[in-house]
């Protein structure tokens, strides 16, 4: 069971805690009205998958209740760092 | 072999005689015995019959890595444990044991018959025989070669132990009590910091306990570790798992080891255990040697009948042949020899042996033949003789003995290492891998990671010889039955990689996990590829490292706790007066209340008639409800719902439909604007966690600068829905601080005041298209409000109804059930609800979806309703619809039924359905195939009821 | 729709103990009837002023019945009948919630190892005084250490007798 710093609560704790929140910093758009169909399809759908640095979002759902980021190797599911929601992309 | 327990020697208590069972038959032992020692001591040589062949076998081993010596433990009714080892299992007063996969007896099988077949069952024999016909395969050969090869037979009883379970936090996690570990936790517990040491075995010592030179100091080193308060030592106790960041999962065992009548509490306990170091310290696995006939009974490790004598006081044999290529062979040969088991001779492969050894073999009359390996093991039920020849090809010479000992070497246990996620490293000397680099905070010490003297020796595949591999039985994997000939086939039918000739030969796939083949499996494939075996690869360790039961991985949640039932606060009152319920995700729900000599078909009935007709009271006190506070509360609502929200006055209600960022509907409920910057937001049963978490993503990562939080009310606000003609009069008398009249409190609306003195929010709406009221109170009172509105009513006759009446009532009026009549790919459009959507908003959550070019194209499936041409005929939910009946199969199919019920309303069946261009084939036919008959239908708008709505308005 | 399985019957049949439960060293009760306060704001200068009472800076610290659970959340547990002001038309959320929960007492020697059971945190290293947010088992709980040997669990209205069955069985194992 992995153990992931909550940046909220300046803790290590239990990954059943926490629920996964797919891949970081892709912001919803502003007005998604002025996006084509390709452009669309892409923020909904298209994610980068990568075999290695991930940043992704975890939400300390049975905590603080608070989303934050972390940067993950999706290989050996080590955490390299987290930091909160709205902090720049690590 | 003819084992015998020895005048003296080994840990056993002598002056404590215990009596068991086996396979019927009556044995003695002692306490501190196993099953293996106790029935080896009493001369059993034959333990259980192979998989596939149905070979008779003896003991191999006397630790976990034992692949021979199968058996099942009976303690009682439901209490029936298959595939347990023999030297596992501690002998206790009457234990009763029985060996498995033979029929009828271990020394007559019938199944044997497998072995002289033989040359039709190779590897991967189902791909190749018993091909022809087709049809015989499922019928005929299938199950009869299921039911001839199996282990164990499963438990058909429900489990009536019980379990105990805990997380445990410690600096230092050592696993394994041999002396490294012993070591490693004093040394751990000195330095303060929690220290939690867990050995597998009855007793701590590991390979110490057969070794009487360290017995004193096993005995001062446990007594220094109780003597320390931070250190726990757990024994009986096997970690299966290694996980992410030092997290380990082990099960200890309680009671096997008692007799059941003494067994009280739990049977076993999970241990999860998080540590900031983990040492290692599992010690070695001697390797078997493979060669013609290594599996008659009798064949035994070397280690192991140095720990039958030692540990135990049991003799192996009484004229014993050690075959080695690896001095640890001859050490335990000595020191055999020195426990008076008369050694016959010792044969090793190598040419030149270390000469202290062969000096001392030659002290003790040991016959020693270096050179030489074995060639062929005369016996079948009990090995009678050996043949050995120089270099293994050369002229034979027969030995008799009653039991061979073999030596191959030793393989460091590397497997929660691997679950770690440590590689390893390739070690000639070991002729194993070792741990080399780890990820986690751990290392290893002992034999597990290199670090102990067992001698030299070399590694060999197979032991040298005249006959071809195709034509011996020579085993590596003992419990799957896999040759030395099986794995040449295999490379010689194409498989490269050794996970496929892993899979192919089903080499290591036992419950054994390949502990004693994995290595040898890996040698035999590398010399038949021709290529190092380091180039060929290892397969991956997977937990658990033995066999565990589900019992204890399921820690708390097993039985009544098996998940949690959640309950209203009018439950109680429901289950009293005969509810039948049913499952609405975790919550359990009254489905309809039926009276004297009721089905649910004329209960339904009853209670739909009697909502309409004059009211009905209905707990709904599960629906989701957030309360959503903030000066940015309705901007936030307007965001993610489709329907607009600025406009709607403190004291209205308006329906919500929520999508998803996708376009299709996931959620709705009606929502109540209590103050300018309050609503009382309500989502579906089942839809509750969902939603609000959907809504917390969107608050705290796209506009975290609103002005708006969130709280679950779902909890707190119990819900009655008091709904009929009659329901005004019902609450009237108890509604205090509202006016309730028509004009002052519309269809749609909330206030606030008391209800039988308790604060109230009551809404006017309606699920069920009649006037109605849901009362919410907070939960402590519900069954007090619940029960003076039952008072209340009595008068007009009301009436408690369930969930299957308020769908019957919903349906009448085309409410939809989103997660019913929806499934995730359903648009506003799609289910006729595009007044939802509010035209003038810039954008909600999923509004530039309903843009895409899918959503918009025709021959999108539209909700409709069907009523069938046999006004009796209720269609099955789910089922398919087609328009024309006569296509040939596999028909077109249009759409499916999504919701489907007697009315007793119209007095006839009423369906609703998703159909493509739905809206378009108002008034035509359409046909449901059924089984055996297709039934006619036609497609009607879904208000089936009171389409002006002019019921709701009173 | 689905049937309960006779063999989940069981389950349903549990109930919150009405008499406290006692094992070797530990006892679980039911805490008294309380009132309970979901506090949200950002400024929590703010927050405190419309309520009228001090609030915990960091989150897991607790001030006089006041939690705080997360950056912008408090949750305060007042005795029964404690009302707050809702601060109306302000940047902060007061919502009651006195209903949503019931709380257990567990104290006495073993209360850690009882709570440690199913909850995942290190309770040696949760010192008195400290509250969050965690789990028992698959239960969400709000955990309260008010003193060496006493814990104070909330966990909502129809958790709680799953909760209060899974800890009574652990009390029993003793």
């Amino acid at each position: 069971m992995l153990l992931i710093h909550c940046p909220y609560c300046d803790e290590d704790r239990a990954e059943v805690e926490f629920v996964y929140g797919g891949e970081a910093h892709i912001a919803r758009p502003p007005d998604p009205s002025a996006l084509g169909d390709a452009e669309w399809e892409a923020y909904l759908y298209l994610r980068a998958n990568p075999r290695g640095r991930h940043h992704e979002r975890w939400r300390h759902t049975h905590g603080c209740g608070r989303f934050f980021n972390a940067v993950r190797d999706t290989v050996t599911d080590r955490f390299e760092t987290t930091y909160k929601a709205g902090e720049a992309r690590a | 072999m003819s084992g015998y327990r020895l005048p003296a020697g080994g840990r056993i208590d002598r002056n404590a005689p215990i009596r068991f069972r086996f396979d019927g038959k009556d044995y003695r032992g002692f306490a501190g015995d196993t099953l293996a020692s106790a029935l080896v001591a009493s001369g059993v040589t034959v333990f259980g019959r192979s998989f596939k062949y149905h070979r008779p076998r003896g003991l191999l081993a006397t630790g976990v890595e034992e692949p021979n010596a199968l058996v099942t433990i009976d303690r009682g009714p439901g209490r029936v444990t298959p595939n347990l080892r023999a030297p596992s299992v501690a002998l206790h007063e009457g234990l009763t044991a029985a060996s498995q996969n033979r029929y009828p007896s271990l020394r007559l099988d019938l199944g044997a018959v497998n072995d002289k077949l033989g040359a039709f069952f190779p590897a991967g024999f189902y791909n190749k025989t018993f091909m022809w016909p087709r049809s015989a395969w499922e019928k005929v050969y299938e199950p009869a070669i299921r039911r001839m090869a199996g282990l164990g037979e499963s438990p058909v009883t429900r489990d009536p132990d019980h379990y105990a379970a805990t997380y445990a936090h410690c600096e230092t996690l050592v696993i394994g009590g041999g002396p490294a570990g012993i070591a490693a936790a004093l040394e751990a517990g000195g330095r303060g910091g929690r220290v939690i040491l867990i050995d597998e075995q009855e007793e701590p010592g590991g390979g110490a306990l057969a070794d009487p030179a360290q017995w004193a100091w096993l005995e001062e080193s446990l007594a220094r570790l109780a003597a320390l308060a931070n250190v726990r030592v757990l024994t009986r106790t096997t970690a299966f798992g290694f996980y992410h960041r030092n997290f380990v999962g082990a099960v200890e065992r309680l009671t096997d080891h008692l007799p059941p009548a003494g067994a009280s509490g739990a049977r076993e306990k999970l241990w999860r255990i998080r540590a900031g170091e983990v040492v290692l310290a599992q010690g070695a696995i001697e390797r078997p040697l493979v060669f013609d006939g290594n599996d008659v009974p009798g064949v035994m490790l070397a280690s192991a009948a140095r720990t039958l004598a030692l540990r135990y006081g049991v003799a192996v044999g009484r004229r014993v042949v050690v075959m080695a290529v690896h001095d640890s062979g001859w050490r335990d040969a000595l020191a055999l020899a020195a426990a008076v088991v008369t050694i016959a001779a010792i044969v090793d492969l190598r040419d030149a042996v270390d000469s202290r050894l062969l000096s001392a073999a030659e002290a003790a009359g040991i016959a020693c033949r270096t050179g030489h390996a074995v060639t062929g093991v005369r016996g079948r039920l009990a090995v009678s003789g050996v043949e050995i020849a120089p270099g293994g090809t050369g002229a034979a010479e027969r030995i008799a003995c009653d039991a061979l000992l073999i030596a191959g070497g030793w393989t460091p246990s590397v497997h929660l290492w691997s679950h770690a996620r440590g590689t390893l490293r390739w070690d000639d000397a070991w002729g194993a891998y070792l741990p080399d680099a780890a990820i986690e905070q751990v290392r290893c010490v002992g034999a597990c990671g290199g670090d102990w003297d067992f001698g030299g020796g070399v590694a060999v595949p197979a032991l040298p010889s005249a006959k071809p591999a195709h034509r011996q039985k020579a085993f590596v994997d003992y419990q799957n039955d896999v040759k030395s000939g099986d794995i040449e086939l295999a490379v010689r039918e194409g498989y490269r990689s050794i996970e496929h000739i892993k899979r192919y030969t089903t080499n290591g796939m036992a419950t054994d996990q390949g502990k004693t083949s994995n290595l040898n499996g890996l040698r035999i494939a590398s010399e038949a590829l021709a290529r190092p075996v380091t180039q060929v690869g290892l397969t991956t360790f997977r937990p658990p490292y033995t066999p565990q039961t589900f019992g204890a991985l399921m820690g708390h949640h097993k039985d009544a706790l098996f998940q949690p039932v959640r309950k209203t606060a009018i439950d109680g009152w429901a289950m009293e007066h005969g509810a039948v319920f049913e499952n609405v995700a975790q919550w359990r729900r009254a489905r309809y209340f039926p009276q004297a000599g009721e089905d649910m078909h004329a209960a339904v009935a009853r209670e739909c008639r009697a909502v309409r007709e004059s009211v009905g009271m209905f707990d709904a006190s599960t629906l989701g409800k957030i309360e959503v506070v903030g000066p940015d509360a309705a901007e936030f609502l307007n965001r993610m719902y489709t329907n607009p929200w600025k406009s709607l006055l403190p004291g209205r209600c308006r329906y919500g439909l929520m999508l998803r960022e996708d376009g299709f509907i996931t959620d709705d409920g009606v929502a109540g604007r209590m103050a300018d910057d309050r609503f009382h937001v309500t989502t579906t049963t089942g839809g509750a966690a969902r939603v609000l978490a959907m809504m917390e993503d969107y608050l705290q990562t796209e506009w975290p600068g609103l002005n708006v939080w969130l709280t679950s009310t779902t909890e707190h606000w119990a819900v009655i829905a008091v709904q009929g003609p009659r329901a005004r009069d019902v609450i009237a008398p108890l509604v205090e601080g509202i006016d309730l009249s028509p004009d002052a409190f519309p269809h749609m609306a909330v206030r606030e005041g008391r209800i039988c003195g308790v604060p109230t929010r009551l809404f006017r709406v309606s699920f069920t298209g009649e006037l109605g009221f849901e009362v919410n109170v907070p939960a402590g009172h519900a069954r007090a409000v619940w029960e003076a509105i039952d008072v209340a009513g009595q008068q007009f006759g009301i009436t408690p109804y369930g969930t299957e009446t308020m769908h019957v009532l919903r349906a009448e009026k085309g409410f939809i059930i989103v997660g019913q009549d929806t499934d995730g790919t359903v648009t506003p459009d799609d289910a006729g609800m595009d007044w939802a959507i509010g035209k003038k908003k810039r954008d909600f959550v999923g509004k530039r979806s309903l843009a895409r070019p899918d959503m918009v194209v025709g021959g999108r499936k539209q909700f409709v309703g069907l009523l069938t041409d046999d006004p009796a005929e209720v269609l099955e939910e789910g089922a398919q619809i087609v328009a024309d009946p006569a296509q040939p199969m596999p028909m077109t199919m249009i759409g499916h039924v999504t919701s489907s019920y007697w009315s007793a309303t119209l007095g006839r069946s009423i369906a609703l359905a998703l159909v493509r261009d739905g809206r378009a084939l108002m008034g035509e036919a359409l046909y449901v195939p059924m089984p055996g008959r297709t039934i006619r239908a036609t497609v009607c708008p879904t208000v089936f009821y009171d389409a002006e709505g002019s019921r709701l308005n009173d | 729709m689905i049937e309960i399985a006779p063999l989940a019957i069981a389950a349903t049949d549990l109930a919150v103990g009405a008499e406290p439960l006692a094992g070797r060293n530990v006892r679980l009760s039911l805490a008294p009837s309380a009132a309970r306060y979901s506090l949200r704001a950002r400024d929590a200068a703010l927050l405190s002023a419309v309520i009228g009472r001090a609030l915990p800076a960091r989150i897991g610290e607790m001030v006089e019945g006041i939690a705080c659970l997360g950056p912008d959340e408090w949750l305060a547990l007042l005795p029964a009948g404690g009302v707050l002001a809702l601060g109306e038309e302000q940047a902060v959320s007061v919502v009651d919630i006195s209903d949503r929960a019931l709380g257990f007492v567990l104290e006495g020697r073993g209360a850690a190892a009882a709570i440690a059971s199913g909850c995942p945190l290190d309770l040696e290293r949760f010192a008195v005084g400290r509250a969050t947010r965690t789990l028992f088992e698959t239960v969400e709980i709000v955990l309260f250490r008010e003193d060496e040997t006493r814990f104070r669990v909330e966990v909502w209205r129809s958790f709680a007798p799953w909760l209060w069955h899974a800890l009574a069985a652990v009390i029993a194992e003793g």
